[in-house]
C-alpha cells in the first residue's frame, strides 16, 4: 500500500488556498466598506417586505409529517433518477446484474408505497 | 465480469429468505395496524410470522450448502465466493436461531404492548429486529453490516416510544435516540477509513489485505510504526470498537442505559438488555477478524497491528464490569440496578472477546473466547429476559413494580413467581446447575488458560481473571439483597395476584433454558463449537514455534 501524505499535498494546498480566500474576503470586506448603520438597514431581509412578527415560534406539528413525506419522495427520486440514466450502460451496471438491480429497485419503490400507504391510512393528508 | 462473482452477487437471495419473510409480515402488519382489530391478532400474526420463518430457516438449512469450506492458502481463484453481501455460514445460521428464539420470546412477553392502537406497529417492528439479528449474522460486507446494525437500530426507537407517551418515555427514546445516532457515526466514520485504505468494503477481502500489508512488515517490526497506514487502521478500529461498544453498553458509552432502561417499560428494557448485544457483539467478531477459517487470512484484523486492540478490550472489559457492578449496588430501582447489572456482563463477555487471540492461535481443537463468549450470550438472554418476563407478569398500572422494596415479600405472596426470580438472580450471580454460572466458569477458564503463551500475557490474563472473579462477588451482593427482600421481609401491601398471560411462556421458557443449559451446558456448547471453524492448522503450527522461539529467547 502506497500511502504517504504527499499524494494529498494538492488537496491542502487547496485547502489552505480556499480557507484563505474566504477569510480574506469577510476581512477585505470590514477594513473597507463604509459603516452607516440606519434601521432599514438593520431590518431583517424579507424580500421587499417589512417583516411581521418574530421568526422563532411554534410550528404545528403538521407541517413537519408534510415535510417528512416530502423527504421521503425527495430521497427516493435522488436515488432513481442516477439508476434510471446509467441503467443501459454496461460500465456501470454490468449486464448480468441488470436483473437483480432492476427487481431491487421495485422492492425499493413498494417500502416506498408501503411507507406512502401508511401515513395515509394514519391520516397525515387530513389537514385538521 | 466473470460468471462466478455474478453468480455470488445474484444468488445470495435465497439463504435471506426467512428474513424477507419477516419483512413482508412487518409490512403486513404496519399497513394493518391502520385498521381496528383486536390487538391480539397482531400478536398471533406476528407469532406466525415467525413460525413461517423458522421453516423456511429449516427449507435454506435442507436446501443450500452451508458456507464451511475456508481455503488453507491465499488463492485468487476462490475470492468469487466471498463476493456476496451475505454468506450463510454456521456462525450466521446460529445468530439467526437465536434470533429466532429471541423474537417468539419478546412477541410473547410483549402481547399487551403498544395498546390497541399501535399493537400491529409494535409487533411489526420486533419482527424487523429479529430480521436485522439475522443479517448482521450473515453479513459479510462493511455496507450490509451497517445496514443490518440500522434495521436493528430503527424499530428500537420506535418501540421504545409506542408503548407508554408520558415525558419519561419520551426523555428514554430520545436519548436513546441521539446516542445511538452517534454510536452510529462513530461506526461509519470507522468504516470509512478501512474503506479508504483498501478500496473495498467487503469483510474477507479487507481482512485479507491488512493481513498481507501486516506479512510484508513482518521482517521488520520496527517500520510498522513509520506506516502511516498502520495508525490510521488503528484510528479505525478504535472508532469501530467505540460505535459498537454503544450497543453492547461498555464503559464509557454505558451511560445511557440505566436513564432509558428506567423510563421505558418493562418489555422494551429487556429488548434492549439482550438484542444490541447480540447484534454488537456479533458484528465485532466478525469485523476484528475473530471468526477464523471464514477468509483467506491468517491473522485476524483485530491482532494484525500488534497487541493494542486485545489490549484495549482488556481495559473495557475490566472497567466495564467493575464500573457496572460498583455502580449496581447504590441502585434501588429494579430496572436501573438491571442496567447497571447488564453493563457489569457485557464486561464479562468483553473478556471472552479479549483472549480471543491467543486462544485461537494456541493448539487445540476450539476456538476459545468466541465459544464461551457466544454462550455466556445466550446464558446472558435466558436469565435476563426470564427476570424481566417475571416482572413483567407481576407489575401492574394500578401497582406498578419500581423499585427494590416492592419485591417485599413476594416469597410469601407470590411464591412461584419468587422462586422463578431467585432462579434467574442465582443465574445472574453465577450459581452452579444454571447457566451463568457454565458462561462465568467459560469466561475464567479461558482467561486462565494462557499459560502456554509467553509468560507476561499469560500473567495480565490471569490479573483480567483475578478482577472478573472479584466483580462476581461484588456482583452477588445486590443479586442476593433481591432475593433477601422477597423471603426475609412482610410486604405492607402485597402486589395483586396477576392474571395468567402469553408472558407466562417467556417466562416457562426461559427458566426451563437457564436450568437446561446448567445441567447440560454441552449440548449448546457442541452447537457453537459445529458453528464455529477450526483455526487454521499452519496457523497453530507457526504460533506454536512462534511461542517456543519466543521462550528460548
Amino acid at each position: 500500500m502506497d500511502f504517504t501524505l504527499t499524494t494529498y499535498y494538492p488537496i491542502f494546498i487547496y485547502l489552505v488556498i480556499v480557507i484563505g480566500f474566504g477569510i480574506a474576503a469577510i476581512a477585505t470586506a470590514h477594513l473597507v466598506s463604509p459603516k452607516k448603520v440606519t434601521p432599514v438597514k438593520q431590518m431583517t431581509y424579507e424580500s421587499g417586505m417589512d417583516p411581521i412578527g418574530d421568526a422563532r415560534q411554534k410550528f404545528d406539528v403538521k407541517f413537519y409529517l408534510i415535510a417528512i413525506l416530502f423527504l421521503v419522495f425527495d430521497l427516493e427520486l435522488l436515488f432513481l433518477y442516477p439508476w434510471t440514466t446509467t441503467y443501459q450502460q454496461g460500465s456501470i451496471i454490468p449486464a448480468g446484474l441488470r436483473d437483480i438491480v432492476f427487481w431491487e429497485v421495485q422492492v425499493f419503490l413498494l417500502t416506498v408505497i408501503i411507507a406512502y400507504l401508511y401515513a395515509w391510512r394514519r391520516g397525515v393528508f387530513r389537514w385538521r | 465480469m466473470s460468471p462466478d462473482l455474478q453468480n455470488a452477487l445474484t444468488d445470495f437471495i435465497p439463504q435471506v429468505v426467512p428474513e424477507i419473510v419477516l419483512g413482508v409480515s412487518a409490512c403486513v402488519l404496519f399497513l394493518g395496524a391502520t385498521f381496528r382489530v383486536s390487538r391480539h391478532v397482531w400478536g398471533v400474526f406476528a407469532l406466525v410470522a415467525l413460525t413461517l420463518a423458522s421453516f423456511a430457516l429449516i427449507a435454506t438449512i435442507r436446501s443450500l450448502p452451508l458456507f464451511t469450506e475456508p481455503p488453507t492458502t491465499f488463492d485468487k481463484s476462490k475470492w468469487p465466493l466471498y463476493a456476496a453481501p451475505v454468506l450463510f455460514t454456521p456462525l450466521a445460521l446460529f445468530f439467526k436461531v437465536v434470533g429466532l428464539v429471541t423474537g417468539f420470546l419478546l412477541v410473547l412477553l410483549s402481547w399487551d404492548e403498544g395498546g390497541e392502537d399501535h399493537a400491529g406497529e409494535y409487533h411489526g417492528c420486533l419482527l424487523l429486529l429479529v430480521a436485522g439479528i439475522g443479517l448482521v449474522g450473515a453479513a459479510n460486507d462493511l455496507l450490509t453490516l451497517f445496514l443490518a446494525l440500522e434495521l436493528i437500530s430503527l424499530p428500537t426507537y420506535l418501540l421504545l416510544y409506542l408503548p407508554r407517551a408520558d415525558e419519561r418515555a419520551q426523555e428514554a427514546a430520545m436519548k436513546y435516540f441521539l446516542l445511538s445516532v452517534f454510536s452510529s457515526g462513530l461506526l461509519l466514520f470507522g468504516f470509512s477509513y478501512l474503506y479508504g485504505l483498501t478500496g473495498t468494503t467487503n469483510i474477507p477481502a479487507l481482512l485479507d489485505m491488512f493481513a498481507s500489508g501486516q506479512e510484508r512488515l513482518a521482517p521488520n517490526p520496527e517500520a510498522s510504526t513509520q506506516q502511516p497506514w498502520v495508525g490510521v487502521t488503528l484510528l479505525a478500529l478504535v472508532m469501530i470498537v467505540a460505535g459498537l461498544g454503544f450497543r453492547i453498553t461498555s464503559v464509557p458509552f454505558h451511560f445511557y442505559a440505566p436513564d432509558v432502561y428506567q423510563g421505558t417499560t418493562t418489555p422494551a428494557a429487556a429488548l434492549l438488555a439482550f438484542v444490541p448485544k447480540i447484534v454488537g457483539f456479533a458484528a465485532l467478531l466478525r469485523i476484528l477478524g475473530y471468526v477464523p477459517g471464514l477468509s483467506a487470512f491468517e491473522r485476524p484484523l483485530g491482532t494484525a497491528m500488534g497487541e493494542q486492540v486485545p489490549m484495549l478490550l482488556w481495559i473495557m472489559a475490566a472497567v466495564t464490569m467493575t464500573l457496572g457492578n460498583i455502580l449496581a449496588l447504590l441502585q434501588d430501582n429494579i430496572r436501573r440496578l438491571i442496567a447497571y447489572s447488564s453493563v457489569a456482563h457485557a464486561g464479562y463477555m468483553l473478556i471472552g472477546l479479549a483472549v480471543v487471540r491467543y486462544l485461537a492461535n494456541a493448539p487445540g481443537e476450539s476456538v476459545g473466547g468466541v465459544e464461551a463468549l457466544l454462550f455466556y450470550l445466550v446464558a446472558y438472554g435466558a436469565m435476563t429476559l426470564g427476570f424481566f418476563a417475571v416482572l413483567h407478569y407481576l407489575d401492574s398500572p394500578d401497582r406498578p413494580l419500581e423499585s427494590v422494596d416492592d419485591l417485599a415479600g413476594l416469597g410469601k405472596s407470590h411464591p412461584s413467581c419468587g422462586l422463578l426470580l431467585t432462579l434467574f438472580l442465582l443465574s445472574l450471580i453465577g450459581m452452579p446447575l444454571t447457566a451463568g454460572f457454565v458462561g462465568k466458569f467459560l469466561i475464567f477458564f479461558d482467561a486462565m488458560g494462557l499459560s502456554s503463551q509467553n509468560a507476561e500475557q499469560a500473567r495480565l490474563y490471569r490479573i483480567l481473571a483475578l478482577i472478573a472473579a472479584l466483580n462476581a462477588a461484588v456482583g452477588g451482593w445486590y443479586y442476593l439483597r433481591m432475593i433477601g427482600v422477597m423471603y426475609l421481609r412482610e410486604a405492607i401491601d402485597p402486589l395483586p395476584r396477576p392474571r395468567p398471560a402469553p408472558v407466562v411462556a417467556t417466562i416457562a421458557v426461559c427458566a426451563t433454558l437457564t436450568l437446561g443449559l446448567g445441567l447440560f451446558p454441552q449440548s449448546l456448547l457442541q452447537l457453537i463449537r459445529d458453528a464455529l471453524p477450526r483455526p487454521n492448522a499452519q496457523l497453530v503450527a507457526r504460533a506454536a514455534d512462534e511461542g517456543q522461539a519466543v521462550a528460548r529467547e
